[in-house]
C-alpha cells in the first residue's frame, strides 16, 4: 500500500482517486468539483495520476473498435433471409 | 441490419468473444431481434436493446463462466498498481493500439464489459446498466476498476 493519502483542498488523495471517473465525465457537483480542482493544484501525485487517467479515457473513447467485415455482414444477411423465408412458409 | 451489425459485432469481440463466438452470437442476436421486433418499445435506444440481446446470446455460450466471482482488490491497491504515486509516466504507451487491445483482453469479464460499453461503444451509464442488468453504481465501479487495471497492465504491473 502506498502512503500518499494527504489532505489538500479539503479532500484526501484516496477520495480523489475514487472521484476520478465523475471528474473526467464532468459529473461532479460544484462543491466536489472545486475540492478536486484545489486538490489537484496542490498535490503533484494526484495531478500526475489524474492526467494519466484522463489520457487513458480519451484514448479509449477515440479508439475505433474492431468492426465486423463484410463477410460477417453477408453471412448475417443470409441467415436472416433464411429465417424470414422459413417463417413466411409456416402456416 | 447494416446500421447496427458492425457495432454489435465489435461489442461482442470487445467483450472477449472469439471471432467464431462473436459471429454466432451476432447471428442469434439478429434472429431474436427480428422475431421480437414488436416487443421493442422504443426504450433508451435500439442499439442498447440489441446489445442486451447480443450479450445474453454470448452469455448462453459461456454458461460455465456465469457466477464467476468478481475480483475484490481494493481501489487503493488497484490504484497503486496503475501507477498512483509512481514516478514514471506511461501516457506515451497509450498510443500503441495493439498494446491497449492486448491489455483489454487481460481484464476480468465484468470490468472489460463495462469499459467496452461505456468507453469504446459510447453507451451512457444508464444504457450500460440496462445491457448488463446491473445498477448504475455497479457500472461506475466496474468501469473505474477496469480502467485502473488497464493502466496497470499497460504499465506492466499486475493485471
Amino acid at each position: 500500500m502506498i502512503d500518499i493519502d494527504r489532505e489538500v483542498g479539503g479532500i484526501r488523495c484516496f477520495e480523489v482517486l475514487d472521484l476520478l471517473p465523475d471528474f473526467v465525465d464532468d459529473a461532479l457537483d460544484s462543491t466536489r468539483l472545486e475540492q478536486v480542482r484545489l486538490h489537484l493544484e496542490g498535490c503533484d501525485t494526484c495531478e500526475k495520476f489524474g492526467g494519466e487517467y484522463g489520457a487513458l479515457v480519451r484514448v479509449l473513447r477515440a479508439h475505433v473498435a474492431a468492426r465486423s467485415d463484410s463477410g460477417v455482414r453477408a453471412r448475417l444477411g443470409r441467415t436472416l433471409a433464411s429465417v424470414q423465408d422459413e417463417e413466411v412458409r409456416e402456416p | 441490419m447494416d446500421r447496427y451489425a458492425a457495432s454489435v459485432h465489435g461489442m461482442l469481440e470487445g467483450m472477449g468473444a472469439s471471432p467464431d463466438d462473436a459471429e454466432d452470437a451476432l447471428q442469434e442476436c439478429f434472429v431474436a431481434a427480428w422475431r421480437r421486433a414488436e416487443a421493442f418499445d422504443g426504450g433508451p435506444s435500439a442499439r442498447a436493446w440489441l446489445f442486451t440481446i447480443a450479450r445474453n446470446a454470448l452469455r448462453r455460450q459461456h454458461r460455465r463462466r456465469v457466477g464467476e466471482p468478481a475480483s475484490f482488490e481494493s481501489l487503493e491497491s488497484l490504484g497503486a498498481a496503475a501507477g498512483w504515486g509512481a514516478a514514471s509516466d506511461f501516457s506515451h504507451r497509450l498510443d500503441v493500439h495493439d498494446e491497449l487491445s492486448w491489455a483489454l483482453d487481460h481484464l476480468p469479464d465484468d470490468e472489460r464489459q463495462a469499459v467496452v460499453l461505456r468507453d469504446l461503444e459510447g453507451l451512457s451509464g444508464a444504457e450500460a446498466a440496462q445491457v448488463l442488468s446491473i445498477s448504475l453504481p455497479a457500472v461506475k465501479s466496474r468501469l473505474h476498476r477496469g480502467r485502473l487495471r488497464l493502466m496497470a497492465v499497460v504499465r506492466g504491473g499486475e493485471g
